[in-house]
């Protein structure tokens, strides 16, 4: 008997403090700034233990009915805490109210537990025993919770369902108080009852704790996340909210199904419906496969060859049906061939030539980026672009970035082409630029493929005037060895977002 | 983006993990490479007896740049009857390299500045491998953004010259230091090829080959830390010896013989491993790798150079190994050479994963402030890949103060664990998770790496005596000047090159 006591001293003791080392594990890594978290949730903590021994004393009849009751609270916030500052995180304001009111109940809760205890067992044993042993064994719990937690119980459990084990250990500590002391207690079927039921309950918990962090992920994002893939490149997360399908990758949004049509038509149909007889296109980037669908469109199309890095981002848009669906099963299309490769690297080592190029990469916010969008880049472009051919380079925003814009336009005039700058609206993405950029001399298609919902051939030759505060601005070249874009779209960008 | 699996990692992070295992050891220092080979020749150990004669007329001793660009000058003259001879098994000296399955890497030089018009051979070099197209040079071969960054009061500031921290006294010293070497530019004394300029040497800049750099600056007044910092890692960088061993001639002329510029440098994954690609391809049939040659003898007007099991007899040798090799393969031996060679550490580590990185993103070259060595290079920074998750980085150190041969038998001292010790706290004080991202690190011990430009050796009768033409054995190597850079090289191979076709067409005829 004195050993199932003392091992529940032990337990609770645990539960106590992995439900400290939670809060603060969950605060730092939400929050940031570990030192300045977990400091002031311990702090909280041991303050809200030292209020609840206090408020002990005015606890004076049914001791063990009490006892069992503040067992069931513990395990029910300390067992949904992590659970619950997931979801303040994601989806309110009051993350940090709710974290310091959970670690104060929670600790309140804890702080009553011991000195109600040894006020139950003062009649089993002496004082001085009683004193040394649950003593003992309290601080034996704590130095065994602080060996589990980052042994054990996050890497194997996380943090969600590692805190539903304790809480349920915290039910199972009460469950069998119903019957260690049941003498002692008026009804203890009753109190049996409230703590199976908080056993199941957090069983439950337990086992559909993974739903749980998935929920908490998707309310990150404004719509339902229905697909979510991390891959050694990036993260891509598709959203839906009603009939609005969205792609972000990084977090950053490259479509919205709901004005898609306007950005790839605008890419691929001014440039391509100028070649005679187009055969053979290469998309670089764009695996979304809606450029692709664009080009498809033409049927003298013999075959598109699309460049992009990430394989997971092209087989989910040839596998998943609703991502076909929006790309028209473009990316099965017999005529189309899917290479995953680095696009500089491929276009160095490759010797076709092609009637049609579209480079759809993202924006150059980066010196890794950047390459894509220097004069040595588009040397390697114009060597792949057949004579009579054009190729169409999305050129982020004249808006936004105007100088970034007209710095793409210079590298590619640096690079040798002819080219011809012009810009659509896009509700999602705002005003948006592209190049159009040729080895002879352009002029606008007389006509367009059947089907479209943006261009025409007559509202085509608008998109190529540029009302004044979109006109052009001084700018240099962008090269290997002296990237200006970069550092131009990085300020402009800031100036944007200040 | 809340995950379990994320939450984990957070705070599995804060507590210490064991490092994982870091493979590797010594390069080129296999039983018929590296240092052993060059100390046999030092004790005059027995080699076996040729048994076989090849008849040559013209026999280039030594792989290097120096011999490789004696070669493609001779093979652009239409002159073919020669051959090199290597004595490792991969020819290139120090501009030799290695590949992995990351990326290709350089083991010692690893860029070329930029010609200005006035270096026209190397230009012509440039011409004909591609890298000058007109009056344009090669985007993909100069040196692409970021180029260099420096870690300084820790953190990382863009370029090599200490930008933070600067008192206006500093910047001053800065400004004045500027002021003369431009003024010494102006006197086109110092030039590269170093010996152009010569020439035009006064009494002044005679003297500046008598006293240390390190007492130039102190006549001068340059107390600043920082400046004397820049610009002892300039010449440990380029020579191998810092500012209290060089003649203060040559740490000036590490300013004074370039213009300022904008462009470059010139450089590639395998640095200077791929000229010597370059010029391989156009004379590969004509070089023999792993000959080592150790004796060369006078037969009346013809010499015999004896290597392996074989006896070369060639009517000219242009010798283009280092020059102190001379003496114990030359019979009889020259006057004694006297120059000092510095001894440099050359890492090359394999990354499995970039260490954390704040701040500026990662440049070709990356310097630690104050650290002994010279930094790293990044060997993946030249792909032009938007996406590179591992890398391989070569980091450098030249033993550069002190007397070369204490520094020589530290050098040698040291077993891989302790150079290995070296290399990752160096690295360290940079980036603190190192030790986790590395999965392999090799090291390469060079002796003799490079010529010590210490006072007195620009104007040594002994480096004008050999570094003349006269006879039918000619020297070569890039130390006739005391300058190690790959242009002296290109020099001092195509001058002894044309000497040799003066003379073979006058025997011709």
């Amino acid at each position: 008997m004195a050993f199932v006591l003392f091992l529940s001293v032990f337990l609770i003791a645990a539960c106590g403090l992995v439900y400290e080392l939670i809060a603060g594990a969950a605060a730092s890594y939400l929050l940031g700034d570990s030192i300045l978290q977990f400091s002031t949730v311990i702090g909280a903590y041991l303050f809200a233990m030292g209020v609840g021994s206090w408020l002990s004393r005015y606890l004076t009849r049914s001791l063990v009915a009490r006892f069992i009751s503040i067992e069931l609270m513990v395990g029910l916030l300390g067992g949904f805490s992590s659970t619950l500052l997931f979801f303040a995180f994601a989806w309110s304001q009051g993350f940090r109210f709710l974290l310091y009111a959970l670690v104060l109940a929670i600790g309140i809760l804890v702080g009553l537990e011991i000195p109600l205890l040894m006020r139950i067992l003062r009649e089993r044993y002496q004082l001085r025993e009683l004193v040394a042993n649950v003593l003992t064994f309290d601080y034996l719990g704590a130095l065994g919770a602080s060996l589990v937690f980052p042994l054990f119980l996050v890497p194997r459990l996380g943090l969600v369902r590692g805190a539903m084990l304790f809480g349920l250990i915290n039910a199972l500590v009460a469950l069998w108080s119903t019957w260690i002391f049941r003498h002692h207690l008026p009804q203890p079927l009753v109190q049996r009852a409230a703590s199976a039921f908080v056993v199941l309950l957090l069983g439950a918990g337990l086992a559909i704790g993974d739903r749980i962090t998935d929920t908490a992920d998707a309310a990150l994002y404004a719509d339902e996340v229905i697909l979510a893939r991390s891959t050694p490149y990036q993260r891509i997360a598709v959203t839906r909210w009603k009939d609005d399908i969205r792609l972000y990758l990084n977090g950053h949004l490259q479509f919205s199904s709901r004005d898609e049509y306007r950005y790839h038509e605008a890419l691929v149909h001014p440039g391509l419906a100028s070649v005679a007889a187009p055969r053979r296109a290469l998309v670089l980037g764009g695996g979304d496969g809606l450029a692709v669908r664009e080009i498809l469109r033409y049927p003298s199309i013999e075959s598109v060859t699309l460049v992009d890095l990430d394989p997971e981002m092209t087989r989910l848009f040839s596998t998943h049906p609703l991502l076909t669906a929006l790309n028209g099963n473009a990316l099965n299309d017999p005529r189309v061939r899917i290479v995953n490769a680095d696009a500089f690297p491929w276009l160095e080592s490759t010797r076709e030539s092609f009637d049609f190029i579209a480079a759809d990469f993202p924006d150059p916010n980066n010196y890794s980026l950047g390459k894509l969008y220097t004069t040595a880049f588009y040397r390697l472009l114009k060597r792949a672009l057949a004579a009579g051919g054009a190729a169409a380079v999305q050129s982020t925003s004249p808006m936004f970035a105007r100088q970034s814009f007209w710095c793409i336009h210079e590298t590619l005039k640096a690079a040798g082409f002819r080219t011809y700058p012009y810009h659509a609206y896009v509700p999602s993405f705002g005003e948006w630029g592209y190049v159009l950029a040729t080895h002879t001399e352009w002029r606008p298609p007389e006509q367009l493929p059947s089907g479209l919902r943006f261009l025409t051939p007559a509202n085509i030759r608008t998109l190529f005037e540029f009302p004044p505060d979109l006109a052009p601005v001084p700018a240099e070249p962008n090269r290997l060895f002296d990237q200006v874009l970069v550092r131009t779209y990085d300020r402009e960008w800031r100036e944007i977002l200040r | 983006m809340i995950r379990r699996r994320d939450l984990a990692a957070a705070v599995i992070g804060l507590l210490p993990k064991s490092e994982p295992r870091i493979e590797g050891g010594f390069v080129f220092e296999s039983e018929t490479e590296g240092p052993d080979l060059g100390h046999r020749l030092r004790d005059r150990a027995r080699f076996p007896a040729p048994r076989r004669t090849e008849r040559i007329e013209t026999l280039i001793v030594g792989g290097g740049a120096a011999g490789l660009c004696a070669a493609w000058h001779l093979l652009r003259r239409g002159y073919r009857d020669f051959l090199l001879l290597e004595m490792e098994r991969q020819p290139g000296g120090n501009a030799r390299w290695g590949r992995n399955d990351v990326s290709a890497f350089p083991w010692a030089a690893h860029y070329l500045p930029v010609p200005d018009p006035r270096q026209t051979l190397t230009r012509e070099l440039c011409r004909d491998f591609g890298l000058l197209e007109g009056e344009n040079w090669n985007e993909r071969h100069l040196c692409h953004e970021p180029r260099e960054r420096l870690f300084l009061h820790g953190r990382w500031q863009e370029g090599i010259e200490p930008a933070i921290g600067l008192t206006p006294e500093d910047a001053r010293q800065y400004e004045r230091f500027q002021q003369i070497v431009g003024e010494l530019r102006q006197t086109g004394a110092f030039r590269i090829p170093m010996e152009e300029g010569l020439a035009r040497s006064t009494p002044a800049i005679r003297a500046l080959d008598q006293i240390t750099f390190d007492q130039w600056l102190a006549q001068h007044g340059f107390s600043s830390p920082y400046l004397r910092w820049y610009l002892d890692y300039s010449t440990r960088d380029d020579y191998g010896t810092s500012l209290e061993g060089i003649s203060a001639w040559a740490g000036l002329h590490y300013f004074a013989a370039r213009e300022p510029h904008e462009l470059g440098p010139l450089t590639w994954p395998e640095g200077n491993g791929w000229l010597v690609q370059r010029l391989l391809e156009r004379i590969g049939a004509r070089v023999r790798t792993g000959a080592m040659v150790h004796s060369i003898t006078r037969a009346g007007a013809r010499w015999q150079a004896a290597a392996g099991d074989t006896r070369y007899d060639a009517a000219f040798v242009i010798f283009a190994a280092p020059t102190w090799l001379a003496s114990w393969i030359l019979d009889p031996p020259p006057p004694r050479w006297p120059f000092a060679y510095a001894p440099w550490v050359v890492a090359n580590l394999t990354l499995h994963r970039w260490p954390e990185n704040r701040g500026l993103e990662y440049a070709w070259d990356n310097v630690i402030y104050g650290s002994p060595s010279l930094g790293y290079v990044v060997a993946t920074h030249q792909n032009v890949k938007t996406f590179q998750p591992e890398t391989v980085w070569t980091w450098y150190m030249a033993l550069a103060s002190g007397r070369a041969a204490d520094q020589r038998r530290l050098l040698l001292g040291g077993d891989y664990s302790y150079w290995k010790e070296i290399v990752l706290s160096d690295l360290e004080r940079a980036h603190p998770d190192i030790r986790r991202c590395v999965r392999r690190l090799e090291i390469f011990r060079i002796g003799h790496a490079m010529p010590r430009p210490a006072p007195g050796a620009i104007f040594h009768p002994e480096r004008f005596r050999r570094a003349r033409h006269s006879g039918t054995l000619v020297f070569a190597n890039s130390d006739l000047s005391a300058l190690s850079l790959f242009e002296e090289a290109l020099y001092r191979g195509v001058s002894a090159a044309s000497h040799v076709l003066r003379l073979a067409s006058r025997a011709g005829a």
